[in-house]
């Protein structure tokens, strides 16, 4: 096969144009307070979350409920390479703006993704071969065990102590209940908003291709995708594996987040954050990533709008879902995607 | 010719019920065989016994002299085996087109990497794809529908498509459950013509379960009884008419009638 530039061009020009947008956002951050770039980045992550989350719980109709633990071993993950990687590195913790210092941070994000994928196929390996909910029971569980597991983890290391304990070890020292502090304040708008284009041209290409209706094809009905050739397992894993990572990048810009005292605590991984990423995706509708893109954006402003009521947060969450589910049980878009009905739109004007 | 599909001495037993007990069939390549039988003779689940879905206790499949024992469904689709459902097992929610476009995907060389970063290879397979999806859907008289969701057909269309998306897996072996249920007299006609073009046109071998008998007596070549798992007659229509068992099997004997009275 002879790759033309062209091809090439068309390839990669999406991406192209939403880093462009990305990179124009960083420029405005000047322009913007630091109460809208939080927003602008809950926003961003919140989209990863649930365009990921969709490819499983949407694409191939299964019921995974953990994903924030997957967030949380790529925050993790990707904390240690720039905390324990840059003490290595640059023989402090502090952070470094520059080209190196950035480099490492890129890694840290693809570490921390690929940290949770990896989980995401140990978890996914045995429990995708059955039909059924047993991928609820096991998310569930697995979320629950990555929070318990970090709580009882060792102190952060000083650079002081770095020495007397081997680099093979240090991993293991992620802060405990009191939350991973460090200062590497690495993310910003930009690096959000490009991994959000990235998830999203992900799911988008995937949804349209012969690949990605074979994973539809799954949660329409497993024994006719079977008939078809289709290997069910595999398509569910591999949907399932592709979700952790993306949800393990986001752990990595949310690890990153510029902030007080950057921490990232195993609470914030809690239950709490898994349901409100099925909420997205719920109320989007399943399998429509538009969807989950629209309820990400929609909820992370509600709960800003209701930041003062933040006890009732999930009351309130609860009794929107409740109040969907008996006006428009397929969520806001069903299964239909902005550019089915943009084009849908098209063909009505031109005739 | 040679047999395309060889099915020596097979058996299933669900707990004390022996669904099918030593069931033996060979297809010619290229021919066209009935499977008829009364209610609950185990057709359908010989149809699952070939396709995967259940293992045979004993006995061999062979598909082109390669073995299908122990294989998954999946695995048997790409070995070149396709069905229908008698029960109607469509992508609801997915368009006519993309019903067919999925199953086009068994036979797709470019795998997901390729499908993300969009390369030409990939490129030009998609667009070969929904080609090829277009003219089944143009054979099956479904074109028109191909951007309708798949649940909102009408049930003969649905029925159509579901053997349109059968032959996108492009297989050697075609295996209908009941096509003609639920069908008015017009579609089973058109039905009839389509199955006998769809075997010449595409070279395919149908094993074909059916209950209506004009449909089954015109269209087959060959056709097979079963009754109680077992295999009664085997031959073709005509010997198949005036065979004694099997028109014991529908009508009964006098003196089982006699009993039951």
């Amino acid at each position: 096969m002879v790759t033309t530039p062209q091809a090439v061009v068309r390839s990669l020009l999406p991406l192209a144009v939403a880093v462009g947008v990305a990179v124009g956002l960083e420029l405005l951050l000047g322009l913007l307070g630091f109460y809208a770039q939080k927003i602008l980045f809950d926003i961003g992550v919140n989209i990863i979350l649930a365009v990921s989350l969709n490819m499983v719980n949407g694409f191939t109709g299964q019921f995974s409920i953990g994903h924030a633990g997957f967030m949380a071993l790529g925050a993790y993950g990707s904390i240690v390479v720039t905390y324990y990687g840059g003490y290595a590195l640059f023989g402090d913790v502090m952070m470094h703006s520059t080209v190196t210092g950035y480099a490492l941070y890129f890694v840290s994000i693809l570490v921390g993704g690929v940290v949770a994928a990896g989980a995401g196929l140990l978890v996914g390996l045995p429990s995708l071969r059955l039909r059924g909910d047993y991928l609820a029971i096991v998310t569930l569980g697995f979320g629950e065990i990555i929070r318990v597991v970090l709580q009882v983890s060792q102190p952060v290391l000083e650079p002081s102590e770095m020495a007397a304990v081997p680099w093979y070890e240090q991993p293991w020292h992620l802060g405990r209940s009191l939350g991973f502090v460090h200062s590497g304040s690495y993310n910003t708008l930009g690096w959000t908003w490009t991994a959000v284009a990235v998830t999203l041209l992900v799911a988008y290409r995937l949804r349209e291709s012969t690949h990605g209706r074979a994973f539809l094809s799954i949660r329409e009905n497993e024994i006719a995708a079977e008939s078809i050739g289709v290997n069910t397992t595999r398509y569910k894993v591999n949907a399932f594996v592709l979700a952790a990572f993306f949800a393990g990048v986001a752990g990595s810009l949310f690890g990153h987040q510029l902030g007080a005292g950057t921490a990232s605590r195993p609470e914030e991984f809690n239950f709490m954050k898994s349901f409100e990423v099925i909420i997205m995706v719920v109320l989007g509708g399943m399998g429509s990533i538009s969807g989950a893109a629209v309820a990400a954006v929609a909820l992370t402003l509600l709960t800003e709008a209701l930041r003062s009521f933040q006890d009732y947060r999930m009351i309130s969450y609860s009794l929107l879902l409740v109040i969907v589910m008996i006006l428009r049980p397929q969520g806001l878009f069903g299964t239909h995607e902005i550019w089915h009905l943009l084009a849908r739109f098209r063909r009505k004007g031109t005739r | 010719m040679a047999a395309l599909l060889d099915v020596k001495g097979v058996s299933l037993s669900f707990g004390g019920l022996k669904a099918v007990a030593d069931f033996s069939l060979s297809l010619a390549e290229g021919s066209l065989t009935g499977l008829i039988g009364p209610n609950g003779a185990g057709k359908t689940t010989l149809f699952n016994l070939l396709t995967g879905v259940y293992q045979p206790d004993v006995g061999e499949i062979l598909l082109g002299g390669q073995r299908l024992n122990g294989k998954r469904p999946y695995q048997i689709a790409a070995a070149g085996a396709a069905r229908t459902f008698q029960n109607i097992r469509l992508f609801g929610d997915l368009t006519v087109l993309d019903n067919v476009r999925v199953a086009c995907h068994l036979r797709a060389t470019r795998g997901m990497w390729a499908a993300v970063l969009r390369t030409a290879g990939y490129r030009n397979e998609e667009a070969a794809i929904a080609l090829r999806a277009m003219r089944l859907l143009e054979l099956f008289g479904l074109a028109a529908a191909a951007g309708k969701q798949a649940k909102s057909l009408p049930y003969g269309q649905q029925r159509r498509l579901e053997i349109a998306r059968a032959l996108a897996t492009e297989p050697r072996l075609l295996l209908l459950d009941e096509p003609a249920a639920g069908m008015n007299p017009q579609e089973k006609g058109k039905l009839r013509e389509l199955i006998a073009r769809v075997r010449d046109e595409f070279k395919v071998t149908i094993l074909l379960i059916e209950h209506d008998m004009s449909l089954v007596m015109q269209v087959c070549e060959r056709i097979a009884v079963v009754d109680h798992g077992v295999k009664i007659a085997e031959g073709t229509p005509g010997e198949i008419q005036k065979d004694a068992k099997v028109i014991a099997a529908y009508l009964g004997t006098a003196e089982s009638g006699a009993a039951a009275e």
